[in-house]
């Protein structure tokens, strides 16, 4: 039976004939007892290298002889990847997932059954994160860590602009954008450098507002980004791109990276999670600095998404508690303070501090859980829309109500 | 009695003579034989459970369990009737059309162009064409993304000090149609050196004497291409066009990395990504069966049109 799927699946790579799909997996090797595949975000090569060496490390004395093969995915096709896996077998034994993907896979059976108290400070996980991994009153994700987004800035550019007060409000910031951008003449140099289609960063205008992707209503689910409050949102953020941004009203936050545009000197802020000050570029590392995205209201940080990522071990795993004591090093108290030194919110509440991040995340939005949230990020509709109404393509009430149309007919699926 | 014996020798020689006559009418099936098999293991097998697949319900669920759920026609009956699935075919029939024409008539005026020059002038643009084809198109598609790059690609920067216009942070990326215009650029790019070297070769076979004595004639160089150069030429113009059908109908790596997953909506698919999103991104594997099966009865039909006119011009000469 298994094979027949397998070639079963084969065949739809195999048909897309002429297709040719260019994803070829780089065969994993299949793991032999004395050694098991990781798979983590390219965030922890660049960001934090050093604490997957120390939770190896530490791993490798508790279990000499089994090596650990990390292998570093992208956001963007890691599923993709992780599907043919689990046709085909040869995948990892742990899988780094991202907060809003779970609920799909874990609904599915893709995932083994963990023991919660087996890891450090489960009694205090971090409430969105725990429950993101929970599924049928079981525990299949544990929480790797999380993260808000902030302003990353250059001291340097902002006390030449006169600026003496970080920006209070979003009102304040845009006018100290027109302040930078006065003193900064270099074309295509942004005051705040946001990408266009950056859904994460415009949504926290939408919540500003009062505003919602979508909401359940009597077990249905209900597209809310045409709402009066949602449109409010919509309309704040397209001003404050097109008064702050140079960026590309059509691209995303991976292309460019924002801090390669901020490293070649041609941003004096930027949005994003907090570990970007990693790349920021030795020349202007030493001027960097963050603080807390406000909101339109005084006082008020504008709602942060909280990404976040939990670690998980693959039904196919075949060697699922070696995998689940390398999840149990990752995340330990000890390691969970290295990722908070690194600018990421540990996964635990009595580990938090009172860093930028984690002042930023005391505001903070989630998108909806639902079963096939993960295909309306992955179809785009957001960022289309974005891109729609920042082109003027569409109007804004055109924009978000055929966004939100296509949201609920997309989370409604059987 | 002898009669008897006679027809029992005459039965027996003529079964013999059936037999030879049968064994001699076998040998052509006999030699295609080994290949029949070779294809039938090859493409009727993964063909087989292709189909098999386009009738079951294989979601993530069914993936785990490796088994699916048989339900009949349900998968095309839902993509025949998905606007999206009609949208796509008109979008990727106008683009494979405007990649074929483009392809075809730039390919065959580069062959053309290629009898007429020196050898030195040749020898450098075939190789210049040998280049093109020997870059394996992740690079090439990395390549043009960083030329036509809104940030500091090189393509603006030309553009501007040319003084075409300002084309400083130009988005080549924002619309459907520029999208899919570059996309046709980079396709045709790749698939010219194919096309020229091919008919290069076909051009070889235009025989000297009668050009001449059309020229002789009176013959303008329009007529002699027309009436001399294009018959000769035509079965091999028809095999490179129903080729270039056929991949560019199915194109999908390079619209789908130039214009990159996060830009890729329902509003510029093309036929493969549509089935690639439809199938890999939504998990949803009996419904992908079922469109690649659709698509691969799109490409069959027009493959046979274009078998059919080919062994009539075999029949013909």
């Amino acid at each position: 039976m298994k094979r027949r799927s397998i070639v079963a699946l084969c065949l739809v790579a195999v048909l897309a004939a002429a297709v040719t799909t260019a994803t070829t997996l780089g065969a994993t090797k299949k793991a032999t007892a004395g050694s098991i595949t990781v798979w983590l975000q390219t965030d922890a090569q660049s960001g934090w290298p050093g604490v997957v060496a120390a939770a190896n490390q530490q791993f490798q004395s508790d279990h000499p002889g089994t090596t650990v093969n990390v292998q570093y995915q992208n956001w963007g096709d890691h599923l993709q990847k992780f599907d043919a896996t689990l046709a085909g077998g040869g995948g990892p034994d742990v899988i780094e997932m991202g907060n809003t993907e779970m609920t799909k896979y874990m609904a599915a059976g893709a995932f083994a059954a963990l023991d919660r108290s087996s890891f450090d400070n489960s009694s205090s996980w971090l409430k969105g994160l725990a429950a993101s991994g929970a599924y049928g009153g079981k525990t299949y994700g544990v929480p790797y860590y999380a993260g808000s987004r902030v302003v990353t800035y250059r001291k340097d550019l902002f006390q030449k602009a006169g600026i003496a007060k970080l920006p209070a409000t979003t009102a304040q910031y845009v006018a100290d954008a027109k302040r930078l951008a006065a003193k900064n003449q270099k074309k295509g140099f942004s005051p705040i450098y946001t990408a266009g289609t950056d859904w994460y960063f415009a949504m926290s205008f939408v919540f500003d507002y009062g505003g919602s992707i979508a909401q359940q209503v009597s077990g249905k689910w209900k597209g809310m980004l045409n709402s009066p409050k949602s449109i409010a949102g919509l309309a704040a953020y397209k001003a404050f791109f097109l008064a702050t941004s140079k960026a590309s009203k059509t691209t995303d936050e991976t292309h460019p990276n924002p801090y390669d545009v901020y490293a070649q000197g041609l941003a004096a802020s930027m949005i994003g999670p907090s570990w970007f000050t990693c790349c920021v570029g030795k020349a202007y590392t030493p001027n960097t600095g963050q603080f807390v995205m406000p909101g339109h209201v005084k006082g008020q940080a504008i709602p942060g998404f909280l990404g976040g990522s939990d670690l998980a071990v693959p039904v196919t795993s075949s060697n699922k508690s070696l995998a689940a004591d390398w999840i149990k090093d990752f995340t330990s108290t000890s390691s969970e303070k290295a990722l908070q030194a690194k600018g990421n919110i540990p996964n635990a509440t009595n580990l938090l501090g009172s860093s930028v991040n984690e002042r930023a995340a005391a505001r903070s939005w989630f998108v909806p859980t639902a079963k096939h949230w993960v295909d309306v990020e992955n179809g785009n509709i957001l960022r289309n829309m974005l891109a729609q109404i920042l082109t003027n393509k569409l109007s804004i009430k055109q924009a978000a109500a055929s966004a939100s149309d296509n949201i609920a007919s997309v989370l409604n699926q059987p | 009695m002898a009669a008897a014996a006679e027809t029992s020798f005459d039965r027996s020689r003529r079964r013999r003579r059936f037999w030879a006559r049968k064994a001699r009418g076998s040998v052509p099936y006999g030699l295609i034989l080994p290949i029949l098999v070779v294809i039938a293991v090859i493409l009727g097998y993964p063909l087989y459970w292709l189909v098999k697949l386009s009738t079951e319900r294989y979601g993530l669920f069914d993936l785990i369990r490796h088994s699916g759920v048989s339900v009949g026609l349900a998968n095309y009956r839902s993509v025949l009737h998905d606007p999206v699935f009609w949208h796509t075919l008109v979008r990727t029939i106008v683009f494979t059309a405007a990649n074929v024409v483009l392809t075809m008539v730039i390919g065959t005026l580069l062959a053309l162009l290629l009898v007429q020059v020196s050898t030195v002038v040749r020898i450098l643009l075939t190789s210049g064409l040998v280049l093109v084809w020997s870059m394996p198109v992740v690079v090439a598609v990395q390549i043009w993304y960083w030329m036509t790059n809104y940030q500091n690609g090189v393509v603006n920067y030309v553009l501007t000090k040319l003084g075409v216009g300002d084309f400083f942070q130009h988005d080549w990326y924002a619309t459907t149609f520029s999208q899919l215009g570059l996309t046709t650029l980079l396709i045709v790019w790749g698939s010219l050196p194919f096309v020229v070297i091919t008919l290069y070769a076909g051009l070889a076979q235009v025989p000297h004497d009668l050009v001449e004595a059309a020229e002789v004639d009176g013959a303008r160089p329009w007529r002699v291409f027309r009436d001399i150069t294009l018959p000769i030429l035509r079965p091999i113009l028809l095999i490179l066009t129903s080729l270039s059908i056929i991949w560019d109908f199915g194109v999908f790596t390079q619209p789908y990395l130039l214009i990159g997953q996060a830009k890729i909506t329902t509003g510029n698919y093309l036929m493969s990504i549509y089935l690639f999103e439809e199938g890999y991104f939504k998990s949803d594997y009996g419904r992908g069966a079922a469109i690649s099966l659709l698509m691969l009865l799109m490409v069959a039909a027009l493959s046979i049109v274009y078998v059919r006119k080919m062994v009539r011009i075999g029949e013909a000469q």
